[in-house]
């Protein structure tokens, strides 16, 4: 066998007993179900959506009926198809924010981790400030500077989202760097560069998920209260939005219940399904919580 | 090393840490795109003899690092500019007032009331651990947590509301209602305040509910725990002399960081129920572009994140003497 597929057969076998350890947790399988429901959802929004989601199909404010099943908007657009294509938007700006939240944060934590010194001192106490600040009013004040739109929302979620994932990999990357196939590593005289690409990140991964979960629900949640506050971008329309546009029609003090409840319940559920597979995840990789 | 250095030693790093504040605080809100002297006079609501002084005030038409200068120069003075959403009012006359209280008496009342019933929830699941209260309590802490606090809000104002009219729809006060007395005032006030107070305490509970619980399985795996079950000591001592005590050190450090949100509000909750907050203020701030009372409270913030710390470091150092000073 060569040595490409040994360590292929490795890994799959690696894959196979996790997923054994996995499948036992209810709370993770319904996350994942959750997260695949939504990821369908997004992929076949054209086929489900009875109407175009921009068009202005029936009147304003219609409370659900055969023809519109979740009722209208104030301008006469379907609801239902606003919310299938919603969930284009809120699932990829989710996943993208927290994407770029968790890379940073594992460069960092990384970085810092494996040269230490004064590099680590300056990396962690700006951790150490960024961690502790309160993360949607330090949001409002970043949108505030750099506009509003979609992209910058990521961009915010991410400045703001990559602190937790660094302490993280930092601790993991200072305990692997004084393991004896590091050493053996560095005595060959492999470089900083391929110690920390080959030996130490491939270790951190599954850490690194672990992060990715949370960080997603995070990520999600902050998209749909900056976008419900109105700094999103009215041309991509995310459940947030949804809802922001619910406010403007006065929703709550005028009773169209179906104006809000179905964004929030659809919000409620990625982001549920996001905190189940964190969850299980935590259980199954966290060494300290399986002696108990 | 004693306590006393490490003390002092705490206080020199926090001495650090605020001096790295003071010049994000700075530079934070001059990187924005464009001229850097629209963060202080770039407002046309601003009139031009107002623009002058402050011109000048601030050293806008000096060099980047003279301005840094005048800006550590006011901010000794404690001068941190005037607002433009208000125009002529000094930033520290906003944030150090009326809002303030709001939010202090608003946050205060939150977190204690869900600190109590969030720790004993804690401390029966974890003891009575896969029981139906635990696996209820935890699903209950999980779904909450995937809530956006301000669609609960949402819900609670179209339910409670809208279709139950118990509680107004928003505000701090009745506007234009007059008072015979203070209590009156105060039952207005408190009536208003119930609304974003259960949508807090339900958003609060399952995070201080996991933190408690988590906590005391941990001790309950000591060898300690152990011991004294091994003595024949009776359950509630086990629980409350050696379980429950161990258990409070995290929580000292999580209790003192959350006075943090006691000055920086809950922004979400308070603009769903427009209650006068801080948290209200920053979103009107960002709305109305208001950059110096932004970098304000962003000041403002950053020391009670800075001194919470510091007091909850002291506090462990005081109360556990395990704690290796270093």
């Amino acid at each position: 066998m060569s040595r490409a597929a040994v360590r292929r057969r490795t890994l799959f076998k690696r894959i196979s007993s996790f997923w054994q350890l996995y499948k036992a947790s209810k709370l993770g399988v319904f996350g994942l179900a959750v997260m695949v429901a939504f990821g369908l959802i997004a992929a076949l929004a054209p086929f489900l959506t009875p109407y175009d989601p921009g068009d202005f199909v029936g009147k304003p404010l219609e409370s659900p009926s055969l023809k519109h099943p979740l009722g209208t908007d104030q301008m006469g657009r379907d609801l239902l198809s606003r919310l299938i294509y919603g969930t284009r938007i809120s699932l990829a700006v989710g996943l993208s924010a927290s994407a770029m939240a968790v890379l940073i944060g594992a460069v960092i934590g990384l970085v810092s981790g494996y040269f230490g010194g004064i590099v680590d001192m300056v990396l962690m106490r700006i951790t150490d400030v960024f961690i502790q600040l309160p993360t949607l009013p330090l949001m409002l004040i970043f949108v505030a500077i750099l506009g509003k739109g979609i992209f910058n929302i990521i961009l915010v979620i991410a400045i703001l989202g990559w602190t937790p994932t660094a302490r993280m990999v930092r601790s993991q990357t200072l305990s692997l760097k004084e393991r004896p196939f590091v050493e053996a590593a560095r005595a060959i005289g492999a470089s900083d560069l391929h110690i920390l690409a080959r030996h130490i990140a491939p270790n951190v991964v599954p850490l690194i998920f672990a992060n990715a979960a949370i960080s997603v629900v995070n990520a999600v949640l902050s998209e749909s209260f900056l976008s419900f506050l109105g700094f999103g971008d009215p041309r991509v329309p995310s459940w947030g939005m949804l809802l922001y546009y619910a406010r403007l029609a006065g929703a709550t003090v005028n009773g169209y219940w179906w104006f809000i409840i179905p964004p929030g319940v659809a919000i409620m559920l990625l982001a549920l399904g996001f905190a189940c597979i964190n969850y299980s995840l935590d259980q199954i990789l966290n060494p300290r919580l399986r002696r108990r | 090393m004693g306590m006393r250095e490490y003390i002092l030693k705490r206080v020199a790093s926090a001495l650090v840490t605020f001096a790295l504040i003071i010049v994000l605080n700075f530079f934070i809100f001059r990187i924005m795109p464009g001229d850097p002297a629209r963060a202080v006079v770039g407002d046309v609501r601003m009139r031009p003899e107002m623009r002058e002084i402050l011109i000048r005030k601030f050293g806008l038409d000096k060099p980047l690092w003279v301005q840094f200068l005048y800006y550590l120069k006011n901010l000794a003075k404690g001068d941190l500019g005037y607002s433009f959403q208000y125009p002529g009012t000094p930033v520290t006359e906003i944030i150090l007032g009326r809002r303030l209280m709001n939010t202090f008496l608003l946050m205060g009342g939150s977190i204690a009331i869900s600190l109590l019933i969030g720790m004993g929830l804690g401390v029966v699941a974890a003891w009575k651990r896969g029981s139906k209260l635990d696996v209820a309590v935890l699903t209950f802490s999980l779904v909450t947590y995937s809530i956006p606090t301000f669609w609960m809000g949402l819900l609670i104002i179209l339910f409670l509301g809208f279709y139950a009219d118990l509680i107004p729809l928003g505000g701090t006060v009745t506007p234009g209602a007059e008072y015979a007395n203070w209590f009156q005032y105060a039952a207005d006030y408190f009536h208003h305040m119930i609304g974003p107070l259960i949508t807090l305490v339900l958003s609060f509970i399952g995070y201080y509910f996991m933190i408690m619980r988590n906590t005391l399985l941990d001790v309950f795996t000591e060898d300690y725990m152990l011991t004294a079950r091994a003595k024949g000591l009776k359950t509630r001592t086990v629980l409350f002399r050696h379980a429950m005590r161990n258990a409070m050190l995290p929580m000292i450090s999580v209790i003192a960081l959350e006075v943090v949100y006691l000055f920086s509000g809950a922004t979400a909750t308070e603009t769903v129920f427009s209650w006068h907050g801080l948290g209200l203020l920053i979103y009107e701030s960002v709305l109305r572009a208001d950059l110096p009372v932004l970098q304000g409270l962003f000041l403002f913030i950053a020391l009670s994140v800075l001194v919470a710390n510091l007091l909850a470091d002291i506090t462990y150092a005081l109360v556990d003497p395990r704690i290796r000073y270093g």
